[in-house]
Formats: C-alpha cells, sequence, structure tokens
C-alpha cells in the first residue's frame, strides 16, 4: 500500500504499542493535538491517556523521565518536536542517556527512542532547521538512524522501539509528504544495513535523509550523460554499514558523501576520514563532500535554497570527478 | 514521636555505617588506592539515613555524590562498592563508572549522573513506571544546595507536580557547592524547600545534624506522597565537614564556624541518646565500630586482589 512517511512512522507506533504494553508515548502536543505534523493523531483515543502524554515544554525533565521509565521496565518512545531542541536536553543525551549502562553497569538498559523532526523546511530559520546527526554520532552509547523513504522510516522505528539501546530517531519534516510502498504484511529492517537505492558502476553517492532523493536526481541525469551512480543510503549511522561501503567502493573506486547539514564537522567529514583509513585501497580519487554551508540557514528562501545541496550542485560534483 | 529500641538501633547502625564508611573512603584515598575524586560526606550522613528510614520496599532511589555509603545501604556490598572505587573488575560496572556511579539497578537505584542535576529527572520516570503499573510505591532523589539552581531540578519539579509523581526531592543543604556559600547561589535561605511552593508541593526543613528530626520530617512528607496526594521537598540543613574534594583546604571559609558545626554531630547525638535510654552501652558501641570497620577492610583487601579489565574489554557493556 502507499503511504506517506508520516503515516508510516505513526503506523511503527500504533503497531507497536498493540503489540507491547510497556511502550507509552510523551512529548510537546502529541496527545489531543496529534502532534503538530498530525502524526500521533487518535492515538490518544486509541491507548487512553495512561500511554499518550503531554508534557509541559521541558525537555531536560521528559527526556530524564523517559530515561527513568525505560531502566524500570517502561519501554518509552518520546517526542522532541524538534531535533534542534534535542540541544536542551543535550546533556541528558550525550552524557546520560548515551553512557549509563557503561558507567553503572550492564543491567541498566535502557529501551527508549527519542523521535525528532529535523532538517530544513521552508523558512524554517536557523533554530528550526537543523541536521544534528553528526553531534549524536559522537557519543558511543547512542544508535541514530535518519531514514528517508516510508518504508524505511517504519521498519527502522519499529525496529528501534524494540531495541533494548537508546536510539536518536530523526524524521525529515519534508520527507513526511512524500509517498511511498509499504506491504501490508509485519516487518522491521535491522539497524546497520545500508540500502543501495540506484545501482551504478562509477561513482557511489552515500547520502542521507532528504539527500537521498537529491542524488538519485543526479543519478538520473547522469545517466544520460553516460555515468553511472550507485546511491548508498546507510538508514542508520550508528552502527554504521561499512561492508556495505566497502562493496560499492570495489565496484566504483569513487566515493561521494552528501549531506544536508553544514560541512564542517558533519557526517561527510567522520565517513571520508574512515574511508581514507580504511579503505583506501578501493579509492582512485579522494572523497568528495557535498554539504550545506557553513552558515546558520537564512530565512529568504532563495537563500536557504543555495545553502543546501541540491540535484545541480551534486551532479556538477560529479562531473568535476572525471 | 516514640520509637522502639529497635527502630533506635537500625538507625544509629545505618549512621554509623555511612560515618565510617565516608571516613574509610577519605582514609584509602589518602593511601592513593583510589585513583578518582571523592567527595566525603562526612557530617551530612544524617539527612541520608534519616530519609532513608523511610523507605519501602520496592521504593526508587537517585543518590548524589555526597554519599556514597548510600549504595551499601541500599544493598549493595562494601566488596562491589570498593572495588568500583578503586576501579577493579569485581565492581558493578567493572570500574568503568568509578566513585561516583556505584549503584545496582536490583536494588532499585537509578544511578547517578556528575553533570549535576541530569539525572533529577530519573526520580520522575520511575514514578511514572510506578504509577503506570498502579504500585504504590515512590522514588527519592537527592541533590545539593548547589544543584538546586540547576534548570533541571526545576523542570523536574514542575514535571513531578504536575503529574502527581509519587517523588521526594531532598536537598542535602550543607551550605557549599564547593567554595561558593548558599547565600552567594540562592537568593531564599532555603534553597530546596523555599522552591516548593512555586510548584504547589509541601515542603519542610529539618536540622540535617539530627537523624530522628530528619525522620520525622520525611515522614511526614513520604506519608503525604504515599497517600497519593503528589510529590514533596524535604531540606536538611548541615555542614560540609571536609573540603568539596580531598585536598581542598577550604579557604573560603572560617574554621572556627567549621569546628562549631562539628560539634553538631549526628552519631555522637544518637550515641548520647541511647547510652541515656540505656538502650546500648559503650562496649557494645566500641564493638560496633570495630566490626564494621573489620568487613570494610576485608571488602578493601578483596577489591584491592581483584583483577582489573583489561584493553579487550574497553567496549564492554556499551550496547546491548
Ligand atoms: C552541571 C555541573 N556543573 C558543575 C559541576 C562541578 N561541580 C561538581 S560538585 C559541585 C558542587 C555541588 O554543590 P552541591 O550541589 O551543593 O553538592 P555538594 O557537593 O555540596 O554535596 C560542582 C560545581 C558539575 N559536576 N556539574
Ligand atoms: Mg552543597
Amino acid at each position: 500500500m502507499l503511504v506517506t512517511f508520516a503515516q508510516a512512522v505513526g503506523d511503527a507506533m500504533r503497531e507497536e504499542m498493540r503489540r507491547d504494553d510497556r511502550i507509552l508515548i510523551f512529548g510537546e502536543d502529541i496527545a489531543e493535538f496529534g502532534n503538530i505534523f498530525g502524526i500521533t493523531r487518535g492515538m490518544l483515543e486509541e491507548f487512553g491517556s495512561k500511554r499518550v502524554r503531554n508534557t509541559p515544554i521541558s525537555e531536560m525533565a521528559f527526556i530524564g523521565a523517559a530515561m527513568g521509565a525505560a531502566e524500570t521496565g517502561l519501554r518509552p518512545c518520546v517526542e522532541l518536536m524538534y531535533s534542534d531542541f534535542s540541544l536542551v536536553a543535550f546533556a541528558e543525551i550525550y552524557h546520560c542517556i548515551a553512557k549509563w549502562r557503561y558507567m553503572h553497569g550492564p543491567e541498566y538498559k535502557l529501551p527508549l527512542v527519542i523521535r525528532s523532526a529535523m532538517g530544513s523546511s521552508f523558512g524554517a530559520t536557523g533554530e528550526h532547521s537543523n541536521c544534528l546527526e553528526s553531534l549524536y554520532m559522537h557519543s558511543p552509547g547512542l544508535l541514530v538512524a535518519s531514514p528517508s523513504t516510508a518504508y524505511d522510516a517504519k521498519g527502522l522505528l519499529k525496529e528501534a522501539i524494540r531495541n533494548d539501546n537508546p536510539v536518536m530517531f530523526f524524521e525529515h519534516k519534508q520527507l513526511y509528504k512524500t509517498k511511498g510502498e509499504v506491504p501490508e504484511e509485519e516487518y522491521t529492517i535491522p539497524f546497520g544495513v545500508a540500502d543501495i537505492k540506484r545501482e551504478g558502476s562509477d561513482v557511489t553517492i552515500i547520502a542521507i535523509g532528504l539527500m537521498v532523493g537529491r542524488a538519485l536526481e543526479a543519478a538520473e541525469a547522469l545517466a544520460k550523460e553516460g555515468i553511472s551512480v550507485e546511491v548508498l543510503d546507510p538508514r542508520t549511522l550508528v552502527p554504521f554499514d561499512k561492508e556495505a561501503v566497502r562493496k560499492s567502493l570495489s565496484k566504483t573506486h569513487r566515493a561521494m558523501v552528501v549531506e544536508e547539514s553544514n560541512k564542517t564537522s558533519g557526517v561527510g567529514a567522520e565517513l571520508a576520514a574512515m574511508m581514507q583509513e580504511e579503505m583506501y585501497d578501493e579509492l582512485d580519487g579522494p572523497v568528495v563532500r557535498v554539504a550545506a554551508l557553513d552558515v546558520p540557514l537564512p530565512y529568504n528562501i532563495e537563500l536557504e535554497k543555495y545553502a543546501i545541496p541540491d540535484a545541480e550542485q551534486i551532479a556538477a560534483a560529479i562531473r568535476k570527478m572525471f | 514521636m516514640e520509637y522502639s529500641n529497635e527502630f533506635l538501633m537500625k538507625l544509629y547502625e545505618e549512621l554509623l555505617r555511612c560515618r565510617l564508611f565516608e571516613k574509610k573512603l577519605v582514609d584509602t584515598y589518602a593511601l592513593g588506592k583510589i585513583p578518582g575524586h571523592i567527595h566525603s560526606g562526612l557530617g551530612g550522613e544524617a539527612c541520608y539515613v534519616g530519609t532513608l528510614a523511610t523507605r519501602q520496599q520496592g521504593d526508587y532511589f537517585k543518590n548524589s555524590h555526597r554519599c556514597i555509603a548510600v549504595a551499601n545501604l541500599l544493598g549493595v556490598s562494601l566488596e562491589t562498592a570498593f572495588s568500583e572505587i578503586m576501579a577493579k573488575r569485581t565492581g558493578n560496572a567493572g570500574g568503568r563508572g568509578g566513585v561516583n556511579h556505584v549503584s545496582q539497578l536490583k536494588y532499585n537505584m537509578l544511578g547517578f549522573s556528575a553533570t549535576l542535576a541530569c539525572d533529577i529527572g530519573l526520580a520522575g520516570g520511575a514514578a511514572m513506571r510506578l504509577q503506570y503499573d498502579g504500585i504504590d510505591n515512590m522514588a527519592y532523589t537527592f541533590y545539593g544546595d548547589g544543584t538546586a539552581n540547576r534548570g533541571p531540578v526545576h523542570e523536574a519539579m514542575n514535571l513531578a507536580a504536575v503529574w502527581k509523581l509519587p517523588v521526594l526531592f531532598v536537598c542535602d543543604n550543607n551550605q557549599f557547592g564547593i567554595s561558593t556559600h548558599v547565600s552567594q547561589g540562592s537568593s531564599v535561605p532555603n534553597p530546596g524547600a523555599d522552591r516548593a511552593g512555586a510548584y504547589g508541593m509541601p515542603s519542610e526543613v529539618a536540622d540535617g545534624t539530627d537523624v530522628l528530626a530528619v525522620y520525622e520530617a520525611a515522614k511526614r512528607l513520604t506519608d503525604h506522597i504515599r497517600a497519593g496526594k503528589g510529590p514533596a521537598v524535604l531540606e536538611c540543613k548541615n555542614y560540609r565537614w571536609r573540603g568539596h574534594f580531598e585536598g581542598d583546604q577550604t579557604p573560603y571559609r572560617d574554621k572556627a564556624v567549621t569546628e562549631e558545626w562539628m560539634k553538631k554531630d549526628s552519631v555522637a547525638k544518637m550515641e548520647k541518646l541511647l547510652l541515656d535510654k540505656k538502650i546500648i552501652d559503650q562496649a557494645a558501641i566500641d564493638n560496633m565500630y570495630q566490626q564494621i570497620d573489620d568487613e570494610m577492610e576485608r571488602a578493601i583487601a578483596f577489591a584491592e586482589a581483584s583483577p582489573a579489565i583489561t584493553p579487550e574489554e574497553i567496549y564492554d557493556n556499551l550496547y546491548v
């Protein structure tokens, strides 16, 4: 069936909550209102106020509460309205949630998911447009997912909810309305398994989130020029499927990372360094990064567009690799 | 309040165990056997022991960095505790966490964050779980007078109050956050209790050098909480006997004032009460000191003889 990304996310939560009554959701405006994107609409009615709760605007407190609840036997799937505001509870996530089991011992499992809407969305400006995956990749102990399709979002979120490790789950705002095929039957997608979104033989683009679609557009255009592009979507950044990258590079020998976050210290920086350290023998040239400009995302829509990679920029950067 | 002799003896024994543990920590640190920093809880024991005398099977606990002995009170063996403190494999985290993270979930201990206040909300989460399952227990969360000024404390108080969670916030007001006197950090005289009203919670200020006074205040507040009426704040006023960490010579405070406060010794007060009431004699007290000390010496010897984890095990426990 064809569903939107937003519907797929909501369905993943609903199905899991029907399966396991230890799962509960809480966050800002998720109950009566059904979240600002409508994702949790109807869940209060279906599961009741015990399992679907509005929180005050107190990110530190409700992230802390999610942790305490997870330690003691619940499986919270909480919503941080925008990933930008995860920084308000950054110490709770980066220090506590990530490190808790390591610092206190193996019995301290934290089966919790923090879902957030992320990324640019037409004039949302510098504090409502961030892509923060790289920050959370930097804190050992967390899992990080950033899906690009409805199918991946549903399968990965169901896996995240079942996983006994804490998961940062990023949902791109511009993807919410995109539609994709999702099977009727139940499925989950394991973390750490990349998906080849398009096969190719000349160059590998590693793209995440919204950038996967733009990489595919670029690949389509380049195919007409005789350049065959492989688009690899890691789907989860922690764990990261290095083997899939190695396999792709053994065919293409050229790599590009495309991300929506600004370039400095981004996901691309890490992946480029990793490939050059561990897969140098497979590379015929330097890894190329295509990323947003190092500016707070401007309000002006034209400038916002200018700051973030599009299919044309990606294609142009690929042409230069040959 | 009327107390049974058994109750008074139990309170005294717990108080003494905390006192001797915190003292042993100082002595062991001085011998160079502890790699990290310790924060001696000497002088503040009654805050923890008096409060926790109201605990019931099934309650949850979030400790502070100031009285590690609480872990032992709640069930962690001395062997496990000293092993973690001395960074050995036999510690609860195999020496990966250290002195601030002596904790075991099987004793309903929620853990501790060295990023002060970031863990305050855990008690609310544990209390949510109790509410979720319709269990009549509660959660305790301890924090210092300095920490009382951090935002997460206020958010956690508000959340607990608005959701009527069974949480007791316990402010160990030892009058200093490192060198900063409580009056430099808070605009109100009682940084714990005076904030409760803003969230519609009841509160009490207790003499934190008197374990019975703490117990009585804690009892009133926990009765309120256990009756399903929502969270409360208990503040215990005491005085940090030693420096913030070992080696802190406390140039920021008056030695005469410290000496005055050290006369308000919670352990000595209990001993006097028990001797006056003839519940125990001096020989029996001396015997308890000896026994507890022997136990701790054995635990330290065990920890010393235990191996450390190897580099191959450095990633263990990071992911399930
Ligand atoms: C968020 C944060 N800020 C600062 C510190 C450094 N620090 C450690 S203990 C301490 C003093 C804490 O004072 P208080 O809350 O009164 O507790 P006490 O040490 O007196 O028991 C400070 C500032 C920290 N660990 N975490
Ligand atoms: Mg203090």
